[in-house]
């Protein structure tokens, strides 16, 4: 059934996932009330209204997460701006570089006349959201940082691009994936894991990301569960002293870590048991999440997918 | 001892030379005093002494010595030096404050002999501070600090020694003491050459009184030639009258008070 | 005024050792002080073994170096600068170090020497601009060394400024990495570490040691110096290139740990001590003592992060100031 070209099924499904209800409700409201052209009103996770008319062309996406959904929802051709982290897919690298994701050049990304800005809701970006929206640009600046923050920033875009049941689809996909992922490595023993992010200081993952979340998923636990935010700075000794069965760290981390003699107070670093994981695959919060678990459980659990 | 040779000294930037040709000798056994107003010199002929001030021409000699041939530490053992205005950073006890004066001789490494520990007591004694040898510095008064300073200087047992201006904000009792040491001291065969702008104290007790101006000698000799009325009058730039009271036995200056203008 | 006695030595070494020990046993992963002798000698469950071994004894060590190279540098400037409140980073040393480590984290390198390297030679740089810049500021040849002080912090200031060109430019990691280096930290120690930094203590501290009754004539000002023997011009500068060799040294080894270097002086001071020849040993002692149990604190605060060392350290500023004030009133 369509209203004004609005495919009302879609916001039917909408209405039922509980999480985005608010924006749903949002749509409900607006693509009745107006049957000409129904705008997309929501808030933004700086708590900014944020008003979308028609589907934005010329978007700037300051967070490799948003950039790659937005490419996964074919909208790549309306993206004019990324951070310079911003390479997969490929065609994203044909995208104009602005920056970085975090403080970006406002001026820069003024200069390519966007109609939408997507920002990293952290609090270093809230001067730059501010004068973007001083500026006269629409401006949406979300906290992608868990999986759930990955579906309703899907959900979100999608509306925006009126294109909800794409949106879903992705969404289905991946968490499909991560079902199975899930269901895979639920009866397994659980492997610690301590998730190598920097080496000076030594910072790993909390409770806050979805990295930990991953590595639940992929039929680990992460050493540092108890910490409530994403990351946190961790001393040697306290690593050794909770003795993870695995290290997981990127190719640089992995070299890091062996040639510092000091690791060695870590069984596992003397048991070599350091899993080199691609930071470009598991470090955004994004499409190929379910990759990234699957990525994942085949270190922690060689043989058991598939 | 101490012998100045036609010493020209000039500071970079300055318009005149400091010191501009001037030539005396403080023996041994005397006390002699560098007189004159402020700017005239005297001070810089000190630190010429010292090596700290540039001579353009001229020389200062200890002991027949050229002080620029003279290493430091070999000039310290020559010649004691206490300068116009000395505050220590941190407070040290009298006695250690005494006993640097022996380093001249001891350098880095030498541990104090008993002739070291002698030559401290004896500056203590000599200088009257040996009560005083357990106090801290930061706990003397203006006239005990000059005196332990002097002591510091005659530990070097040096057979000269130089002042600069030793009882600036003594009181009168002070003073005396002081003046009465320095000119015991020179009795017992140093050569004293004192810096000194009170020239009734430096009239009663020094031998020979150098008085400069502008960087020369205006005039030089015993008090009783160098005070005259009008020579000081065109010096100092101020009216006096020089008294001679039986009493003090040396020649006063009495400085007159100038009409007021209205 | 207080009396050194004699028995004061032993009990500083005692307190070195004592807290030494407590800190070799302390941290996230308690180890009774048996295990740990048991550890030294490379028995027992490996983990402790390497804990002990590899992380918290070369900690420990460099960080007693950072505090003695520090106490003792301090005692010497302020001595020879004739002023209380002198200490080694005010003379360019830690503007220099920080711009040397900042660079070369802007530019992409964390090889640990490298940090290091540039952390020297920064500050060793910066001492010797500020040495030229006091010279310019002097009449004539003779340099004040009151300008020195002064030249120190145009230095400073020239490098704060550096500072904040690199890190404007640099990576979000970049920036991370640098301000964790200038914080302060015994954390990176390793055994090649703490051998460079206990052979330049060895040959710059013991300079000083050598020249210390110098710095007991240069304290009493430039003209009685004079008459003493010593040339106040150029012996200052000696002890202050010398002094401040030996606090590059710490600061290429952990960045920087402030209020050390002033604070500890004092407290060598305070206890008797005049002469710098015994001042500046005891200022090693305290100074040692004091950063090792800064350290522990740092480890153990608020596990499991690791305060910055520098931050526990300038903590003792508030208390050390106060005290000034109230003698000051």
């Amino acid at each position: 059934m369509l209203v004004a070209g609005i495919p009302l099924r879609g916001v039917s499904v909408l209405l039922l996932s509980h999480r985005s209800a608010c924006i749903a409700l949002a749509l409900a409201v607006s693509a009745c009330s107006d049957s000409r052209a129904p705008s997309l009103e929501a808030s933004d996770d700086f708590g900014d209204p944020v008003r979308i008319g028609s589907p934005p062309t010329r978007i700037v996406s300051l967070n490799p997460a948003t950039t790659e959904i937005l490419f996964t929802l074919g909208a790549g051709s309306r993206l004019v701006g990324r951070t310079k982290y911003d390479s997969w897919p490929d065609s994203a690298k044909l995208i104009p570089p602005l920056g970085d994701g975090i403080q970006p050049n406002v001026e820069a990304v003024l200069a390519s006349h966007p109609d939408l800005v997507i920002l990293y809701a952290s609090q270093d970006n809230r001067p730059a959201a501010a004068r973007l929206r001083a500026a006269g640009v629409n401006t949406l600046s979300l906290k992608v940082d868990h999986i759930s923050d990955f579906r309703r920033t899907v959900l979100l875009l999608g509306a925006m691009l009126r294109d909800s049941v794409r949106a879903k689809t992705v969404i289905d996909s991946v968490y499909r994936t991560l079902d199975s992922v899930r269901t895979a490595t639920a009866k397994l023993t659980r492997p610690s894991v301590f998730w190598h992010i920097w080496d000076a200081p030594v910072i790993t993952i909390g409770a806050g990301s979805f990295m930990n979340e991953l590595v639940d998923i992929a039929g680990g636990k992460n050493v540092y569960a108890d910490i409530a935010g994403p990351s946190a700075q961790v001393s040697l000794e306290d690593i050794s002293h909770r003795n993870p069965d695995f290290i997981l760290a990127g190719p640089i981390g992995k070299t890091q870590i062996q040639s510092d003699s000091r690791w060695r107070i870590v069984r596992a670093v003397r048991d070599n048991k350091i899993f080199v994981v691609d930071t470009l695959l598991v470090a955004r919060p994004s499409v190929r999440l379910g990759e990234a678990a699957v990525s994942l459980a085949n270190l922690l659990h060689p043989g058991t997918l598939r | 001892m101490i012998t100045v040779s036609d010493l020209v000294v000039s500071y970079p930037r300055a318009a005149r030379n400091a010191v501009n040709g001037v030539s005396f000798v403080a023996a041994s056994g005397t006390l002699t005093a560098l007189a004159g107003p402020n700017g005239s010199g005297k001070s810089s002929i000190v630190r010429a002494l010292l090596g700290r001030a540039d001579v353009v021409r001229g020389s200062v000699a200890v002991a027949g010595s050229d002080v620029r041939e003279l290493s430091l530490p070999e000039l310290a053992r020559r010649v004691a030096v206490v300068p116009q205005r000395e505050e220590a950073a941190f407070p040290t006890q009298v006695r250690e404050y005494v006993a640097l004066g022996r380093y001249p001789h001891l350098g880095l490494w030498r541990a104090a002999t008993r002739a070291d520990d002698t030559a401290v007591s004896d500056a203590l004694d000599q200088a009257g501070v040996s009560e005083l040898a357990a106090r801290d510095t930061d706990a003397l008064s203006g006239g005990e600090w000059q005196r332990v300073r002097i002591a510091r200087a005659l530990a070097q047992k040096a057979p000269a020694l130089v002042l600069d201006e030793p009882t600036t904000f003594l009181d009168v009792a002070h003073e005396m003491a002081i003046f009465e040491l320095l000119s015991s001291l020179a009795r017992s065969g140093l050569a004293v050459l004192l810096v000194s702008h009170q020239l009734n104290l430096v009239a009663r007790f020094a031998d020979t009184i150098v008085l400069l101006n502008e960087g020369k000698i205006a005039t030089s000799g015993t008090p009783r030639s160098v005070m005259k009325a009008d020579r000081l009058e065109s010096i100092y730039g101020w009216p006096v009258v020089i008294t001679h009271d039986p009493a003090v036995g040396a020649p006063a200056l009495v400085p007159l008070r100038r009409p007021v203008t209205l | 005024m207080t009396h050194f006695r004699g028995w004061y030595w032993l009990l500083l070494v005692a307190a070195l050792f004592a807290i030494a020990a407590l800190a070799v046993a302390r941290g996230a992963v308690s180890v009774p002080l048996a295990a740990v002798f048991e550890a030294l000698r490379g028995r027992g469950d490996p983990t402790v073994v390497a804990i002990v071994r590899d992380l918290r004894l070369p900690r420990v060590i460099l960080g007693a170096l950072v505090g003695a190279g520090l106490g003792g540098s301090g005692a010497a400037l302020q001595g020879s600068l004739r002023n209380p409140l002198a200490e080694p980073y005010l003379l360019g040393v830690s503007g220099g170090a920080a711009v040397g480590a900042v660079i070369v984290f802007a530019l992409g390198f964390s090889a640990d020497f490298v940090v290091t390297l540039a952390a020297f030679a920064g500050s060793m740089a910066a001492v010797l601009v500020a040495l030229a810049v006091s010279r310019v500021g002097a009449r004539g040849a003779r340099a004040d060394l009151r300008t020195l002080l002064i030249a120190g912090v145009i230095v400073g200031a020239f490098a704060n400024a550096a500072i904040m060109v690199a890190l404007a430019s640099a990576e979000p990691n970049a920036i991370r990495g640098a301000l964790f280096w200038m914080m302060g930290s015994a954390a990176d120690a390793n055994w090649q570490r703490v051998g460079w930094l206990a052979l330049s203590i060895f040959f710059a501290g013991g300079a000083l040691i050598y020249w210390a009754r110098e710095i007991d004539v240069l304290s009493l000002g430039e003209e009685t110096a004079a008459s003493l023997g010593v040339n106040a011009e150029r012996s200052g500068r000696r002890v202050f290139l010398i002094a401040a060799l030996l606090a590059a040294a710490t600061v290429a080894a952990a960045g920087l740990v402030g209020f050390v270097g002033l604070v500890v002086p004092h407290i060598a001071r305070r206890m008797g001590l005049r002469a710098h020849r015994p001042l500046i040993l005891a200022a090693a002692l305290i100074g040692g003592a004091l950063v090792v149990a800064a350290d522990l604190a740092a480890r153990t605060v608020a596990p499991p992060t690791e305060l910055p060392l520098g931050a526990i350290t300038a903590l003792l500023g508030v208390p050390f100031f106060l005290v000034q004030l109230r003698r000051a009133a």
